[in-house]
């Protein structure tokens, strides 16, 4: 079986992040499956950038801790993750530009060392130091055994805009690292990623792209976000797209003109959605809210990344789930999706739009920035043939305003689902009042008990609304009658089924999607019936098991928490279940 | 559009606004000027802020929006980017406009979002028992500032001509007809307009009273002023104190934020978005997942 782990890393401007797609998307066209993991500081230049792809024949849930071949571009580089070596590893650096003798680590003499002179190449080339990520490919497509032709395909894809020169320089580049490194090490890697005879067609995008695409398949046709790590590649994936799609994305001045505009776009009858993490959403909360009480459908991606306030922008954590169940003062419904992959991330985007406009009311998709901004190869089915309708719920057409009679529209009809229909603004017949004070059912301010009482309990019934027909059971997966169940949510999902993979089945995986509202009787009903259990959050607090906890009454049995801004690796869901006595 | 409607047509409930309060000439207006525009009460959508003014949610009966405070803005851009063939006005309060929302006023005189904004301007906050708001005079007296507010008031009419807004005028509550002239105007022109309205709080400011205002105010004509000059403009925006203009202090012509937008220059985002199905859902799939393959 190939498994094999690429790290490349190098100060940021080397272009290190385009060898990671690049990379993954040779290894997909391939015929393999790859993840990629980036790992960068909050600053433009000079500092370490690393990206990881694992490449594999069987399918590649997460990254893993040990490193195949590792990829220096700078000193730097090699100390950090020297240790991160496996057995056999290959080190290619330049040893005109970096002087590994003197920091070596001895007690690692299996490792084998390959010398490409990137400097040189640079040098003898008259190339700039952005193209040292093109060169640095073409090496390692001669050390891994990759098809350099497919490299060259990406290179014109990626510069078509550029121009024929611009194309050549670069496929040039990437021609003398491939000789180099040949001249240097005949034999290259032991393990190799040929182009495969057969090969089933995967899509190799990251959960912002998904987002985005399920964004744009959804009907969505306003975005609107203030930048922010790790959100910005969806506000940057949709910017470039909507002229070609029809959207319109509004890069506001803060994140409270974001939903508000959002919300305006939204009760004028279109389909809106806002990005942003946890700080971009701590300013959005109040107006959460009022989408709560106007009812005005809002989608919005919640990219969680390590707090409090600005705390570890680049890195990831799962520590606002809690902070998302409960965010916007008072009581109204909502609703909390969260995707544990790229196919997932696509699919809850879809169904989010949905329930939205189905229940009028905000609709979260709640991820991070290792499932956002980490790229996967998938089935192409999980996307394409993903089956949803476009359902814009109790939304009132002109010719259904039309039969009402003059002035009966109410806005906030009083109804046995607690949905009511909803008029867009600028219809005839449409006179209404989206209020964010307390109303009665036309609209109309009030603050008499009786009426309060009634719009609450119909607010409050599209939950009971909503978990009878549209809440999903947490999926199990593995063996039914596993002696140890691991429970998790969103982008834990990636390392938990690896672990599973890696391990041979030895336990089950129960992969919490729809979060909030919890159907407590269901739910209850699974958890009573687990054996032995495993928590594993990407928090300091496990929140998902407080969450479940509130709900059920459950405490879950064992807890592996990881909160120092970096995943959960498969490697230490094995270490810990062999603690349980699992494996 | 229709001819002259009846602007009885916009009346809701009666107004629970203090006898004597600035804010029902400005009611007055505004069903005048909706009238004098001939919209029906579903061809427009207001949205209305928090405060006094947002009060009148309930006075007014139009397709409307009732905001969180200082919010009115960004929900109207909003819903004017939704709809750009949808007149979309925007009535909040000093406080609302200029201190809780101040940012999103000046963004939006960038964008030239074809908004009207018609700010009631009474220098307290009225529904919060009389504080005093940015507008309010230095040294004002409130409950907030028992010593007298040490910051100078914001000068709503420079900040929006220094900022991109394309109509700028001045009203006074105590002149209705001239004010509803003023908020036609407005309502008419292509871009973003503020229409600023000086409103004596009879309850909490007992500084700038409507004889305070009469002693002051003065009407801009064709005859003492060009608005189309931005410098004149703003000479006038720094009358504050003797002599204070009311009436149309700048006007330029700009392309507005959706005028600016190809995609929806064929249709509006909402008609694209109602239209939207799920042939539509797979043509999108067949364009954007190439790139990824």
């Amino acid at each position: 079986m190939i498994n094999l782990t690429v790290k490349i890393g190098g100060e940021a401007g080397f272009g290190i992040m385009t060898t990671g797609l690049f990379l993954g998307k040779i290894a997909t066209r391939s015929g393999y499956h790859a993840f990629e993991y980036t790992e960068y500081p909050s600053l433009i230049r000079g500092s370490h950038n690393v990206v990881g792809v694992r490449i594999s024949d069987e399918k590649t849930y997460s990254q893993e801790e040990k490193v195949d071949v590792l990829l220096c571009l700078n000193a730097d580089t090699y100390k950090r993750h020297i240790s991160e070596m496996k057995q056999g590893g290959m080190v290619v650096y330049d040893r005109d530009k970096t002087d590994i003798n003197s920091i070596k680590d001895e007690n690692r003499a299996d490792l084998v060392y390959v010398h490409v002179p990137f400097a040189k190449i640079l040098q003898e080339g008259a190339f700039p130091t952005v193209m040292l990520n093109n060169i640095a490919m073409g090496a390692l497509m001669y050390l891994i055994g990759a098809d350099f032709g497919i490299l060259k395909n990406l290179i014109s894809e990626n510069f078509i805009k550029k121009g024929e020169e611009v194309i050549n320089k670069n496929v040039n580049a990437s021609q003398m690292g491939y000789d180099k490194a040949r001249e240097s090490d005949t034999e290259g890697y032991k393990v190799k990623i040929p182009k495969k005879e057969s090969i089933s067609s995967r899509m190799y995008l990251s959960g912002n792209e998904a987002v985005g695409l399920g964004t744009l398949a959804a009907g969505c046709k306003f975005y609107v976000a203030y930048p922010m790590t790790p959100a910005s590649a969806l506000l940057h994936y949709l910017a470039a797209k909507a002229e070609k799609s029809g959207m319109v994305v509004k890069h506001a001045e803060d994140e409270i003109s974001v939903i508000n505009m959002a919300l305006g776009a939204s009760w004028a009858g279109v389909r809106s959605m806002v990005g942003t993490s946890g700080g971009g959403f701590a300013l959005m909360v109040e107006s959460v809210s009022l989408a709560g009480i106007t009812e005005t459908p809002i989608v919005i991606a919640m990219v969680q990344r390590p707090g409090p306030a600005t705390g570890m922008p680049t890195w990831t954590e799962q520590g606002d789930l809690l902070f998302i169940v409960h965010a916007g003062h008072g009581e109204f419904p909502k609703i909390v999706l969260s995707p544990g992959d790229v196919g997932e991330a696509y699919q809850l985007t879809t169904e989010a739009f949905n329930l939205a406009d189905k229940y009028q009311t905000p609709v979260f998709i709640l991820s991070d920035k290792y499932l956002q901004e980490g790229k996967q190869s998938i089935d192409r089915k999980e996307i394409e043939e993903y089956k949803f309708d476009i359902n814009r719920g109790k939304l009132l057409t002109a010719e259904k305003l039309e039969v009402l009679p003059k002035g009966g529209y109410k806005r906030y009809l009083l109804t046995e689902d607690g949905i009511s229909p909803r008029a867009i603004p600028g219809l005839p017949n449409s006179l209404q009042q989206a209020n964010s004070y307390e109303h009665i059912e036309d609209g109309h301010t009030t603050e008499d008990a009786q009426e309060r009482i009634k719009q609450v309990d119909k607010r409050n019934r599209k939950i009971r609304t909503y978990l009878s027909a549209d809440f999903k059971m947490p999926q199990l997966f593995g063996p039914k009658d596993a002696e140890l169940t691991i429970v998790s949510w969103g982008s834990m999902k990636g390392p938990v089924l690896q672990a599973m993979q890696d391990c041979g089945n030895k336990f089950n995986y129960l992969h919490f999607t729809h979060l909030w509202p919890l159907d407590k009787e269901k739910v209850s009903q699974v958890l009573k019936s687990l054996r032995k259990t495993l928590l594993v959050e990407n928090n300091s607090t496990a929140q998902l098991g407080q969450l479940l906890q509130m709900v059920t009454g459950v405490e879950l049995d064992n807890k592996l928490l990881k909160y120092s801004g970096r995943p959960v690796f498969p490697e230490e869901i094995l270490a810990r279940i062999k603690e349980l006595g699992i494996g | 559009m229709m001819e002259t409607t009846n602007p009885n047509v916009f009346a809701g409930y009666f107004p629970t606004w203090c006898p004597g309060c600035g804010d029902f000439g400005i009611w007055a207006s505004i069903k005048g000027a909706l009238a004098k525009l001939g919209y029906s009460p579903e061809e427009m959508a207001v949205v209305f802020g928090i405060g006094c003014s947002g009060n009148m949610n309930d006075f007014l009966w139009v397709d409307s929006f009732h905001a969180l405070h200082g919010r009115a803005v960004p929900n109207a851009v909003g819903i004017k980017i939704a709809n750009h063939k949808l007149p979309v006005l925007a009535i909040a309060g000093d406080g609302d406009c200029y201190g809780e929302g101040g940012n999103h006023l000046i963004h939006a005189c960038r964008g030239n979002h074809d908004i009207t904004i018609l700010v009631h301007d009474n220098r307290v906050y009225g529904l919060t028992t009389g504080q005093v708001a940015p507008t309010g005079l230095k040294g004002f007296k409130a409950k907030s500032t028992p010593q007298g507010v040490i910051e100078v008031p914001v000068n709503p009419v420079a900040l929006a001509i220094t900022q991109g807004a394309t109509y700028v005028a001045q009203g006074f509550a105590g002149d209705i007809n001239h004010l509803t002239d003023l908020i036609v105007e407005g309502v008419k022109h292509k871009g973003l307009s503020l229409v600023n309205v000086f409103q004596p709080c009879v309850t909490f400011n007992h500084v700038t009273t409507y004889a305070w205002y009469r002693e002051r105010l003065y009407k801009l004509t064709v005859q003492n002023h060009d608005p189309k000059d931005m410098k004149k403009a703003l000479d006038k925006s720094l009358e504050l104190d003797a002599h204070i203009p009311i009436g149309l202090i700048y006007k330029s012509e700009r392309p507005t934020y959706t005028d600016c937008l190809p995609q929806i220059s064929k249709e509006t985002l909402v008609d694209a978005g109602l239209g939207f199905t799920k042939d539509d859902s797979s043509a999108m799939l067949q364009k954007f997942v190439p790139e990824f393959l």
